[in-house]
């Protein structure tokens, strides 16, 4: 006898929905209107481009929702040039002096201002993308702490630094759980439970192998990032998790990497928009959300209607992508 | 008519399979509950928010003025062609009309976006630098002049004999200079001189020990003066910065193997624009030799004896002075049409003057 349960639990998949002509078009409409306006566009642009990754990305049949608003992202933006032409301003200021004790000083303090910056801007930018970011009417919601987060980057900062770099994998992963232990979506929580030493690890052999292999290597180093990000995710509903898993192989990586190389050099990187969707179509098709999931029960918790884009924008001004 | 579409009421992610009629004012959503009842929600038109990005085959619309929000989603065709087709003129109807021939909307922009980076690079951007530049008062371009050359001055030996000897032949120019003129005779091995903006002249002693005559001299100070008068430093700069600037943004984003295309043409096109500011220079330079009656042959002997000490005459597209071959063919094509003149004797006394710095350091050698 067949049992009947009203559950919707089994595996869930991710499918990518983009196509490459159309978002081609609004990819150069985009490059064309921030021409025109000489930069100022852009953020209208890059939240553009942003709605219609996520509005073409479903999830057990249900598409991803960016609400982000042009406009928050462009007071952020303009935030974040005043402070940096500020502090290029002094930096200026400082070298016309010619005082030996006052560049020093000048130089140091720009650079200990954007180090300190960068976890403010991870905060920032998470609790806006968080907030903005929508899936079958439900929220992503950001809970962390400025302060606890801040804290946290400024002890795995100074041990990177005593260590020569080596604690940065630590770091890098103490940061991500953190993120994510306090990132809610709906009633579900998350969790990182990979391990410092593991990304060490993966970036120690990636070091000691990609020049004697000639860049080969580069191609296993992909794959093991990719794994390791995504197989040490978990997604918990009521107290019970679930594993995010992804199951791509090196031959993958370099069928996806390969072709998309040849894409951008033989079209002069016209095939940009090409690329991206081809890239995203295939990444999401190896993620998957082990059985167990209810996708039909997950409860609106609340909402953090935050609108301030900063953070987001300096992200992007460091070239640091979150998604 | 009514459109199929799943509906979420923004407390759960339960999914109701609905049906949606569209009237004027509002949008009536219905579904069937799990206990088997049917329930009807009313959407106010002017409350409804579209996401704003165009997706073929998919539309999706969030209602509510405050949290939680209502949300629907619809593949269906019929919808996605109503929506599409609303007479209302916004930024989603010029996405269905860039859609509508995909591969034209998509060479059409190609164009445009060609045509402004090249009208913007190749015109803008040079003229507004330009004009930013003329512009600019004379105390900003002293200012930007003083502050270049005390951060050069620092590896500068200065000799300070000759460069008394040098400001007071610079000083017998008969000239309308709008900067006050400074020169100063630098140590050094380098056949070279510059000018700084706002004023000030650097010559290298190497290259002033070649220098046979007052006309020749004048020809390199003239020069520079050129340079100075006409704020070429400030426009090369600004045009330079501007240019890069813009093709960063442009590139910036496509991927690095195009940027470093992109910037290698900019370098080039750079190139060409310094020289053509260093053919204005020379033709300025004889224009000051002219009102000051001296052989403008001497342009042309200077730069004979450049390009004697420089063994390599790079050709002109890989320098950045046109080479010295054409610089010399130019100047004598001007200087065939001078009329006879008259010894500038003031300027002879001055060159002759500092011509002994020179002699006597021969002298205290030997």
């Amino acid at each position: 006898m067949e049992i009947i349960t009203n559950n919707n639990t089994e595996e869930k998949r991710f499918k990518y929905f983009g196509a490459g002509l159309e978002f081609a078009i609004i990819y150069f409409k985009n490059i064309l209107l921030t021409i025109i306006t000489i930069g100022l566009y852009y953020p209208w642009a890059k939240v553009e481009l942003l709605k219609y990754h996520y509005q073409s990305t479903a999830l057990d049949n249900s598409r991803f929702t960016f609400h982000a608003k042009g406009k928050e992202v462009f007071k952020g933006f303009i935030k974040i040039y005043a402070i940096l032409i500020t502090l290029y301003a002094f930096l200026i200021y400082a070298s016309q002096t010619q005082d030996l004790t006052l560049i020093t000083t000048a130089t140091i303090l720009f650079y200990v201002f954007l180090l300190l910056l960068i976890p403010l801007a991870i905060h920032g930018s998470v609790r806006y993308r968080a907030s903005r970011s929508s899936w079958k009417g439900i929220h992503f919601k950001y809970l962390g702490n400025r302060k606890e987060l801040f804290l946290l980057y400024l002890k795995g900062l100074f041990f990177t630094i005593i260590t020569f770099g080596i604690y940065g994998a630590w770091l890098q992963v103490d940061l991500r759980k953190y993120v994510l232990s306090n990132l809610r979506f709906g009633d579900l929580s998350f969790k990182f439970k990979g391990a410092g030493g593991e990304l060490f690890w993966i970036t120690l052999k990636f070091i000691l192998l990609i020049y004697i292999t000639l860049g080969i290597y580069g191609f296993w180093y992909y794959k093991n990032i990719i794994k390791f990000y995504v197989n040490n995710l978990e997604i918990s509903q009521d107290g019970k998790p679930l594993s995010f898993k992804c199951n791509i192989k090196t031959a993958d990586i370099v069928e996806l990497l390969v072709i998309n190389f040849f894409l951008l050099i033989f079209t002069l990187g016209l095939a940009t928009p090409w690329v991206t969707v081809r890239t995203f179509k295939f990444i999401l098709r190896f993620i998957i959300i082990e059985e167990g999931l209810d996708t039909e029960r997950i409860q609106q918790v609340s909402y953090d209607d935050y609108d301030d884009a900063t953070g987001d924008d300096f992200m992007d001004f460091l070239d640091f992508d979150l998604l | 008519m009514s459109y199929t579409i799943v509906y979420f009421d923004g407390t759960s992610s339960k999914m109701h399979k609905a049906l949606l009629q569209i009237t004027a004012l509002r949008w009536d959503i219905t579904f069937t509950e799990d206990d088997g009842s049917s329930k009807i929600i009313s959407w106010d038109t002017t409350i409804i928010k579209k996401t704003n990005v165009y997706t073929e085959s998919f539309v999706s619309y969030s209602y509510g003025k405050s949290f939680p929000f209502q949300r629907i989603e619809s593949t269906d065709t019929a919808l996605i062609e109503h929506v599409n087709s609303a007479k209302n003129i916004d930024l989603h109807k010029l996405d269905v009309l860039l859609h509508t021939n995909k591969r034209s909307s998509f060479l059409y922009l190609l164009t445009a976006i060609l045509g402004i980076a090249i009208g913007m690079y190749f015109y803008v951007i040079p003229t507004v630098s330009t004009h930013f530049i003329s512009n600019l008062n004379h105390k900003s371009v002293e200012g930007f002049g003083n502050f270049v050359f005390k951060v050069l001055s620092t590896d500068l030996e200065i000799d300070a004999e000759k460069t008394k000897k040098l400001q007071y032949f610079v000083d017998a120019i008969q000239i309308e200079s709008t900067f006050p003129l400074e020169v100063y005779v630098a140590k050094s091995e380098d056949i070279n001189a510059f000018a700084v903006s706002g004023g000030k002249i650097v010559v290298y002693d190497a290259l002033l020990e070649k220098i046979e005559n007052e006309s020749q001299l004048l020809a390199l100070i003239g020069h520079e003066i050129s340079h100075i008068e006409n704020r070429h430093v400030l426009k090369n700069v600004t045009r330079n910065l501007s240019g890069a600037l813009f093709i960063s943004i442009l590139f910036g984003d496509i991927s690095g193997i195009n940027t470093v295309l992109a910037e290698n043409a900019h370098l080039f096109s750079q190139l060409s624009f310094t020289r053509s500011l260093e053919k204005e220079a020379d033709i300025y330079g004889l224009k000051i030799m002219k009102d000051n009656k001296v052989d403008l042959y001497g342009m042309s002997e200077l730069f004979a004896i450049l390009k004697d000490e420089t063994k390599l005459d790079m050709p002109t597209y890989l320098s950045n002075h046109p080479m010295l071959k054409d610089r010399i063919e130019y100047t004598q094509k001007i200087a065939k049409e001078q009329g006879s003149i008259s010894e500038n004797t003031l300027l002879k006394e001055k060159w002759d003057a500092l011509k002994t710095t020179f002699t006597n350091i021969e002298l205290k050698d030997e």
